[in-house]
């Protein structure tokens, strides 16, 4: 058995779905001003459908709602119904055909699109051709044969005629209604370290997630809310937190480190008395595991281990590097460590497989090590003798790198870029503005100009350097070592 | 039949669970799983080590300026990196090229680098002035100055690398105190490395240590001895070009019997 309940003039979608939740769990929306209940089993609580009925107009008009209701065995028949007719309508199960075939035959542009109230243009292109056909009333369009219909119009077409018969032609699809992912606490006594909030933050995160594991739903972004007490006792304010989090997560231990972690880094500047805190949730994660790879860390070990790093070396110097597309030296950027799964690689190389007819190897594992350099971010100031052209002996003045005459050189490679980069003070402005962004995002940066000759050295007792004479300067600096 | 002092003493440090230490309950070496080694993918060292570095231990590379650290290092990485492994740089003075690493083949994707802030050249305690920075290199990777002090700054990442081993998951951890000078590493307390060797012990972590001068490392670990030389191409000055290096390594394992030197081509990129 089912209800449908629509507003007679203009009213909140909200309130008349809050009226309708006072009767049943599983409602659709229909349309803004319509909503169909399932009533099964209701007849134990309310008694008969008629009583059902007048309590449901009750209740709006309690709210300030005048509504039409209509009951009938189907969701068709009390759509139809509450659109044609004012008041209570009820039509005993099995009599829905009869009960809706006096109905005008327009009625089914306007039901059969669930979404818009209004009827598509190829449903009103339908109904002309009912017209056409002489056809005013449902019944007249029930009582037509399925089969010669169907040949007219096509099987899909049938549909009208279920419609018209009203049986439904889908079951209802109830709107699961928007929940919060909220815990509360108020503190008797405020607190004003993070150790004894942590017991608090750990039992609120267990209820959290146990609210989350019911719905099978993670936190993507969790937030924090402490309300402060200042000295005076009566002013209050609110230190807010939101931790954007890198996967769908809801084990109480790691939200609880993660937001430890960062009010260690932002601590509230008062005493706390009441604690809350939230998510935005998220469909859960499904992991399937391999017996063929390595098993990486989960994604709750790395935030929780990258939230502690950041802590401790501070949140720019942990992450994975980022090569850039660039000429200018030692460029680079960094990212978020977030390592993809083995598995992943695994597939994108079958399919890479299948892709090409021949395969090719990944990697060479006998080739030759590459020699690689340890970069200086800021290249030291040396000095260099320079005879016929080429460094002949280089002194440094830090201790640990020692200098001495050049046995070997090569170069000079010379290099420039970024000259086009005016360097004027509201550009440095400007790349001070964008040093916050690329922490989040590299791109994009801007470079500074560099023009200068580099040379690869080696030096009689054994260290290979390599130098560059910044050529608008002629100043020589030790950029790496050959390592 | 040992002789019955020795028994008395093993099954005394077998009551106190200190057994460990002894050569006769190690596995035969021949005998050792091959998943429980990192190799380098380089055949000639592979050979020598006996299949890789052991997991579970804390190895170490050591050597002078140029003598291949860090390329054996990044070979490591690539070699895990590709396996689809996942590695970590604890790279106390910053000094990662991450072209070098992008060329030798690491995934930069599963590398953790955790950047330290440097404290200068060698017990300098300071950084290069500002002054004296070419001006074109101000802006490419903006180090802070945070006038942080050589035991701060090595204090810093001894512990973060005590939390990358505890986080778990990670192939190879490698702590880069190439740049630390040599009295600075001799202050660091001896039982660092027992505690970070009690970490690792039984997990598929591999520890490797890069340093100036043989440091620590666990019993069961090797120690890696390098040196070399770089190697060029041209014979005419306009033509000459850096063509890589010749690269000694020298494993050293009394423990494990491993005693081997081989001399790999590293080639320039």
């Amino acid at each position: 058995m089912f209800g449908a309940l629509a507003t007679v003039e203009g009213a909140p979608l909200a309130v008349l779905a809050e009226v309708a939740r006072e009767f049943s769990p599983r409602i659709e929306v229909c349309s803004p001003r319509e909503i169909v209940l399932d009533l099964n089993g209701l007849t134990r609580l309310f008694g008969e459908a008629r009583t059902i009925a007048e309590e449901l107009r009750r209740t709006a008009a309690d709210r300030g709602l005048r509504v039409r209701v209509a009951i009938a065995g189907t969701r068709t028949a009390a759509r139809l119904l509450v659109r044609y007719r004012a008041g209570l309508t009820l039509v005993e199960p099995g009599n829905e055909a009869a009960a809706v075939a006096p109905l005008p035959i327009g009625l089914l542009g306007e039901v059969a699109n669930p979404q818009s109230p209004e009827p598509e243009a190829q449903s009103l292109e339908v109904l002309a051709t009912f017209r056409r056909w002489g056809l005013r009333t449902l019944g007249d369009l029930a009582a037509l044969p399925s089969d010669d219909l169907a040949a007219r119009l096509g099987r899909q077409e049938t549909d009208w005629q279920r419609l018209a018969r009203g049986e439904d032609a889908r079951p209802l699809v109830p709107a699961v209604p928007e929940e919060r992912f909220e815990q509360t606490l108020e503190l008797e006594w405020p607190i004003e370290e993070l150790e004894p909030l942590s017991f608090v933050l750990g039992r609120l995160m267990e209820s959290l997630e146990a609210h989350l594991v019911q719905r099978d739903r993670g936190a993507a972004v969790l937030h924090v809310r402490l309300r402060l007490i200042k000295t005076d006792g009566t002013t209050r304010d609110v230190h807010e937190r939101s931790l954007q989090l890198p996967v769908a997560i809801r084990d109480a231990r790691t939200l609880r480190t993660l937001a430890l972690l960062d009010l260690e880094s932002n601590p509230p500047a008062a005493a706390i008395d009441r604690v809350t805190v939230a998510v935005d949730p998220t469909p859960a994660r499904i992991v399937q595991f391999s017996l063929l790879t390595r098993p990486l860390p989960t994604p709750e070990q790395i935030s929780t281990l990258m939230a502690r790093l950041h802590a401790l070396m501070g949140e720019e110097r942990c992450g994975s590097p980022v090569a850039i597309d660039s000429w200018e030296p030692g460029a680079f950027a960094m990212k978020s460590f977030m390592p993809p799964d083995a598995n992943a690689l695994r597939s994108r190389d079958d399919t890479q497989r299948h892709r090409d007819t021949e395969e090719k190897p990944l990697k060479d594992p006998g080739a030759a090590p590459i020699v690689a350099v340890r970069r200086f971010r800021r290249p030291l100031p040396i000095r260099v003798h320079v005879k016929q052209g080429k460094p002949s002996s280089v002194s440094i003045m830090k201790r640990g790198l020692s200098g001495g005459a050049v046995d070997s050189c090569a170069g000079p490679w010379r290099t420039s870029g970024a000259w086009w980069e005016a360097r004027t003070p509201s550009l440095d402005v400007a790349r001070d503005a964008l040093s916050d962004s690329r922490r989040a995002n590299p791109e994009p940066r801007i470079p500074d100009p560099w023009d200068r000759d580099e040379w690869d050295v080696a030096l009689a007792d054994g260290p290979t350097y390599r130098l560059f004479r910044e050529r608008h300067s002629d100043k020589w600096f030790l950029e790496g070592v050959v390592d | 039949m040992a002789h019955p002092a020795v028994a008395v003493l093993e099954s005394a440090l077998r009551a106190r669970k200190l057994d460990r230490t002894l050569t006769t309950t190690l596995p035969s070496w021949e005998w050792t799983d091959p998943s429980a080694l990192l190799p380098m993918d380089v055949p000639l060292v592979d050979a020598c080590l006996r299949g890789g570095l052991p997991r579970g231990q804390l190895s170490e590379l050591s050597g002078p300026c140029s003598s291949g650290r860090m390329t054996l290092l990044l070979r490591l990485m690539a070699a895990a990196t590709q396996r689809g492994e996942i590695v970590a740089l604890v790279d106390t003075c910053d000094r990662l090229d991450v072209a070098s690493a992008a060329a030798a083949g690491v995934d930069l994707n599963r590398l953790l680098w955790v950047r330290g802030s440097g404290f200068g050249i060698r017990g300098s305690g300071l950084g290069p002035e500002p002054r004296d920075h070419p001006s074109t290199m101000l802006g490419v990777a903006r180090a802070t100055v945070e006038g942080q002090s050589p035991e701060t700054t090595i204090d810093r990442a001894l512990k973060a690398l005590n939390l990358v081993l505890q986080a778990g998951g990670f192939s190879l951890v490698a702590i880069d105190l190439a740049d630390v000078p040599p009295v600075r590493l001799k202050q660091i307390p001896f039982t660092t490395w027992p505690r970070v060797q009690r970490v690792i012990e039984g997990s598929d972590t591999a520890c490797l240590l890069l340093t100036p001068e043989p440091l620590a490392r666990s019993a069961g670990g090797l120690t890696l001895s390098l040196a070399g030389r770089s190697t060029w191409a041209g014979g005419s000055d306009r033509s000459r070009l850096l063509q890589g290096a010749d690269l000694r390594v020298r494993v050293v394992s009394p423990r494990k019997r491993i005693d081997g030197d081989v001399r790999v081509r590293a080639s320039a990129f």
